[in-house]
């Protein structure tokens, strides 16, 4: 087991660090110069070249490549060129945003997914319940989170009126709240913002949720599928066990492990989804934060939030597989 | 003893029994329901895209300073309405179909030439070529497609050919990965121990032994992520780093009219349902296409 940690550590260093130079790359040929993107086209010849002193990019290439992994490590990312501010600040206050909508959309799409993806294995060639609910699944998968996150902006927003159209409400205040103790002398008043926050989150946690759920369902159906034709399972039923006892008592469970390899991927969808999401519903968050950071041609902020994505996706899939190999000792590594 | 020796044909007899029903017709349908359909509408989204000049009912481009803005069927002769410049939207629709199938194909084909050799290299040749492309592959399978799209494009600049470039580059490692788990099966083949003893080299093994054998999974895998390319150049141009207006591509025309949704909500949702019934054709027949050709592809 600790072997096995210690080599999927080992393989974790060298993908960070390529994932990390592809960044770097990626960023370094970038049309235009980051000055004249900073400070504008009238800038004079002299200024550009201070400026260019100034971030650091008239050293050489590898220099600042190794300066970038350097500091990229302490999660030091440089200042923001439009805003001025560190970055890891600015990333620091987007990220509770994000991760608010991810673990609501993980929420949304295990109570929809799972459920779907066990009836849908469970009643396998059922023409009434398991075709419809891979209709449904296929139909998620195939949705466009930003096409579902406007449809959802058009009914429920503007038609009914029921959710905001933009804003992710004062997570920023509940965050404070929280840390100043002052949820304990208002709790009214924190409520109400917890209130105003979930509000927000509603119509973006189902937008995201719900295409998620479709992958979440067909990786449950098939971990489910691989579960019950399994020896002990007819051994279960062989003993007289009713069917409702087999499921839960030993199917269920079983089913769980293969199904821990889903955070994973989960995680690297949420991610990649919080970029549209955030964007249709003009919420403040890392994904948001990184269109509009391309957009504006504010490269450290961009590679910022870049390699935050990243990394965290990296790590992720590390947990997950050393918890994989905690949960099932039969897994070495191949 | 005797008792074993007895149930086994009873065994057998029950199994074929529980195969008999795939073969009726309700089993036929569901083997090709799922296929037609989806067969049906990726061909009906070619013939659309080949043939937008002559099918469109106007010039994606013109504008109809009269009909600004207009509902579905609010004109004549806009039949899905017309977007803040006046242009016809059904006629934007039909030659955005051509840009999101030339972006799906081109992007999958260019993954496929280049992670398909790569992987069968990989999987035959093992060792320090093997370590070494699937390193790099890992490091760019590290990033979404998406996000990964999304950083090409933004380092080479929003284009029709920087887009697939991107896209395609973005799924490369998927196929790398097949191709090499693949090829690492059907070189333990007995097959391939007799090509080599007949006295083929690596490169002939590799072209015409491992390459045939694992092809039908990777057409499949192909299938599937033509579907993936599209809906990524959508989000690509939805967030406006893809083809940038004013050539119409259904990502472009979702955004735009995304500052409409409040009095024009057709822009949306025509464009975006185009995408969906674009992918879902894709995603049905790569679906179909698995289950016939390749079950135990199932979990891929």
């Amino acid at each position: 087991m600790f072997q096995y940690a210690l080599r999927r550590l080992l393989i974790a260093v060298p993908m960070l660090l390529g994932a990390m130079t592809i960044v770097f790359v990626a960023m370094r040929i970038l049309p235009g110069d980051p000055c004249v993107a900073m400070m504008g086209d009238q800038a004079t010849g002299g200024a550009l070249a201070d400026c260019t002193r100034n971030l650091g990019l008239d050293r050489p290439l590898a220099v600042q490549y190794v300066d970038y992994l350097w500091r990229s490590v302490q999660f030091d990312f440089g200042k923001s060129f439009r805003q001025g501010y560190p970055v890891s600040d600015y990333i620091g206050r987007m990220f509770p945003h994000t991760f608010v909508l991810v673990m609501a959309s993980a929420v949304v799409a295990a109570l929809v997914g799972i459920p779907i993806g066990i009836i849908s294995a469970l009643k396998r060639r059922s023409p009434l319940i398991d075709y419809p609910l891979r209709i449904i699944a296929l139909l998620g998968l195939s949705m466009p989170v930003f096409w579902l996150g406007i449809l959802l902006l058009i009914v429920f927003s503007l038609h009914f009126d029921l959710f905001p159209l933009i804003g992710g409400g004062d997570l920023d205040g509940v965050i404070a709240m929280i840390g100043s103790g002052e949820v304990l002398s208002y709790p009214w008043d924190f409520l109400r913002a917890v209130g105003d926050v979930l509000h927000h989150l509603v119509l973006p946690a189902f937008a995201l949720g719900f295409t998620l759920a479709a992958t979440v369902s067909r990786l449950s159906r098939s971990a489910m599928l691989e579960v019950i034709s399994q020896d002990y399972i007819r051994t279960a039923r062989a003993k007289g066990q009713r069917e409702r006892l087999v499921v839960y008592k030993h199917a269920l469970r079983n089913m769980m492990v293969p199904l821990l390899t889903i955070i994973g991927i989960f995680v690297a969808i949420a991610l990649t989804g919080t970029v549209l999401t955030e964007t249709v519903f003009t919420r403040p968050g890392l994904g948001k934060m990184l269109v509009d950071a391309i957009g504006a041609r504010d490269y450290p902020l961009a590679q910022g939030a870049i390699t935050v994505f990243t990394m965290i996706i990296i790590v992720v899939n590390l947990v997950v597989d050393l918890l994989y190999a905690v949960v099932d000792p039969r897994i070495t590594f191949r | 003893m005797a008792v074993v020796r007895r149930a086994d044909p009873v065994d057998l007899a029950g199994l074929r029994a529980a195969e008999e029903p795939r073969r009726t017709t309700r089993g036929r349908l569901r083997r090709w329901l799922p296929i037609s359909i989806g067969l049906a509408l990726a061909v009906t989204m070619v013939v659309v895209a080949a043939a937008a000049p002559l099918i469109a009912p106007l010039s994606p481009s013109a504008q109809f300073s009269d009909a600004v803005l207009k509902g579905p069927g609010a004109v004549d002769r806009h039949l899905l309405g017309t977007d803040e410049f006046g242009r016809d939207l059904l006629s934007r629709i039909i030659w955005g179909a051509r840009v999101s199938l030339e972006v799906g194909l081109v992007s999958v084909a260019f993954a496929f030439a280049l992670g398909v050799p790569l992987g069968i290299v990989a999987g035959v040749t093992g060792g320090r070529v093997e370590m070494l492309i699937m390193r790099g592959s890992d490091m760019l399978m590290a990033f979404p497609t998406l996000l990964l799209a999304l950083i090409i494009v933004t380092a080479l600049g929003g284009s029709l050919m920087n887009e697939m470039l991107a896209i395609g580059v973005a799924l490369t490692p998927n196929f790398v990965r097949l191709a090499r788990s693949l090829a690492l099966t059907i070189r333990e083949q007995d097959y391939i121990l007799a090509a080599r003893a007949l006295g083929s080299g690596q490169v002939r093994v590799m072209a015409r032994h491992v390459f045939p054998n694992a092809l039908y999974a990777l057409v499949v895998l192909a299938t599937l992520y033509i579907a993936t390319a599209i809906r990524t150049e959508a989000s690509l141009s939805f967030l406006g780093l893809g083809i940038p207006p004013p050539t119409p591509s259904w990502g472009n025309i979702l955004s735009e009219g995304r500052q409409y949704i409040k009095c024009c909500p057709w822009l949306t949702t025509f464009s975006g349902l185009a995408v969906m019934v674009a992918v879902l054709a894709f995603n049905l027949m790569g679906d179909a296409l698995r289950d016939l050709l390749d079950p135990r592809l199932k979990g891929e």
